[in-house]
């Protein structure tokens, strides 16, 4: 028997997928992002004390969703995968 | 979900009923309840009922895909639609598309919202909808198979996957399946998608990210005055999402209810008002953390109230059901929208 895949679909037009290569982790810039909910910030906080005792924390920046019922925007992800080689998410609740 | 299937066929060999449904289980393509196997024979007679219907479709979230009408017709026939119900699911996923629905933010939840699908018009009577007694509980094909099947392909294509991308705390029976009709014949309002700007003779179908319905019991009051009381107070409910998001919800009348406040001269227009000025919720109800939380999103009270809606017009006033001294209220995800979208029918 042959069946119609349900879950095939398609990319849409213009996406494509960017490979970043290996991550250094003690030198290269790195996203905490944050999905706006309690305690997000505060974990990326104690996060990036983590990360001062083992490397320079320039070059690692917050960046939150506006609302924590919506997802990020499109320009929001493509402006911090230009800008930065990792990003560490934290889903407060 | 297989991700090793990405074609848009897929052969799975000489397999009975049973054996269908145990792969189709194993590759994450079911809600759990048996479904139908999608073969190309079947897939067919669907497509071919939307043949006049050329209109594409936004990619879906969270897997950000465009689906084709091959992947959205396996779903429906999955979901134990006919084929005269393809438009019916082609317009709900038209609906839940719409930028203001927020599909993502409503699929990625923790939140127990499902897609709530109301359709108006005359195809409800074409397609057998169930818009009077019962119409949102069991026991009509229509309803059940045209709302599983935009539960299935937001499952499916989109990629809504309970426990990965669908990260309901609870989730909901509503998750299942929750379409049902206005019951037009027993209103004695104009039709909800007349209210919205279509004609009357347009079939439409309205889709929110909904709760499942919180009863609204008065046997005792047989005045509109009576029954707004009623209604505003079930309304005004500090642990929805609407209190603090607003956004829109459904106040569905029951018949009985709908023509005691038409007899006492009210609207819908009228009704909205009253609703949303007597819903609000009063400050010393919600917990001083919340306050403190709610203040830190920019979202503060109006002269120490907050309501569950954006507007009046924001609570979507329907009838439907059958006898009883019932109605029904459905808040929201709050950051959604009550999205309408026209079906379009084979000419």
């Amino acid at each position: 028997m042959r069946i119609v895949n349900p879950t095939f679909g398609q990319s849409p037009a213009g996406a494509e997928t960017l490979k970043s290569g290996a991550v250094d982790w003690a030198k290269d810039p790195i996203l905490l992002f944050s999905n706006s909910k309690p305690n997000a910030r505060e974990l990326l906080e104690g996060l990036k004390g983590r990360f001062a005792g083992i490397r320079s924390t320039d070059g690692i920046d917050f960046v939150w969703k506006p609302s924590a019922s919506q997802p990020a925007s499109a320009e929001q992800i493509d402006g911090a995968a230009r800008r930065y080689k990792a990003a560490l998410l934290a889903l407060g609740d | 979900m297989n991700d090793k299937i990405e074609s848009e066929y897929v052969e799975v060999g000489d397999i009975d009923t049973e054996a269908w449904n145990e792969f189709a289980q194993a590759q994450g393509w079911s809600d759990g309840l048996p479904m139908i196997a999608p073969t190309e024979a079947k897939v067919a007679r669907f497509t071919s009922a939307v043949v006049a219907d050329n209109e594409t479709f936004a990619p879906i979230s969270p897997r950000q895909v465009v689906p084709t009408l091959q992947s959205l017709a396996a779903n429906a026939v999955m979901a134990g639609c006919k084929p005269e119900y393809f438009p019916v699911v082609l317009a709900g996923l038209r609906a839940v598309l719409q930028p203001e629905y927020n599909l993502h933010g409503t699929l990625a939840t923790t939140h127990p919202c499902g897609q709530l699908m109301l359709v108006s018009g005359p195809i409800r009577n074409a397609v057998d909808i169930n818009c009077g007694s019962n119409c949102l509980g069991q026991g009509r094909r229509a309803n059940a198979a045209i709302g599983r099947a935009l539960q299935l392909i937001l499952l499916n294509v989109g990629g809504a996957r309970p426990g990965d991308m669908d990260r309901a705390t609870h989730g909901s029976p509503a998750k299942f399946a929750y379409c049902f009709g206005e019951n037009e014949e027993a209103s004695p309002f104009p039709p909800y998608h007349v209210r919205k700007g279509f004609a009357a003779s347009d079939s439409v179908v309205t889709a929110m990210a909904a709760e499942a319905p919180h009863n609204i019991n008065d046997h005792a009051s047989n005045t509109g005055e009576g029954l707004i009381t009623t209604i505003a107070g079930t309304m005004s409910q500090v642990g929805a999402n609407n209190v603090y998001l607003q956004g829109p919800c459904f106040v569905v009348l029951g018949p009985e209810h709908a023509q005691t406040m038409a007899r006492d001269g009210w609207t819908a227009e009228t009704i909205q008002e009253a609703l949303y000025e007597r819903s609000k919720v009063h400050v010393s109800r919600i917990s001083r953390e919340n306050l403190e939380s709610w203040a830190g999103q920019d979202r503060h009270p109006v002269a120490d109230h907050y309501y569950p809606a954006s507007s009046p017009q924001h609570i979507n006033l329907v009838v439907a059901g059958g006898p009883g001294k019932h109605s029904l209220y459905i808040p929201s995800f709050g950051n959604t929208a009550a999205a309408s979208s026209r079906i379009n029918l084979p000419r």
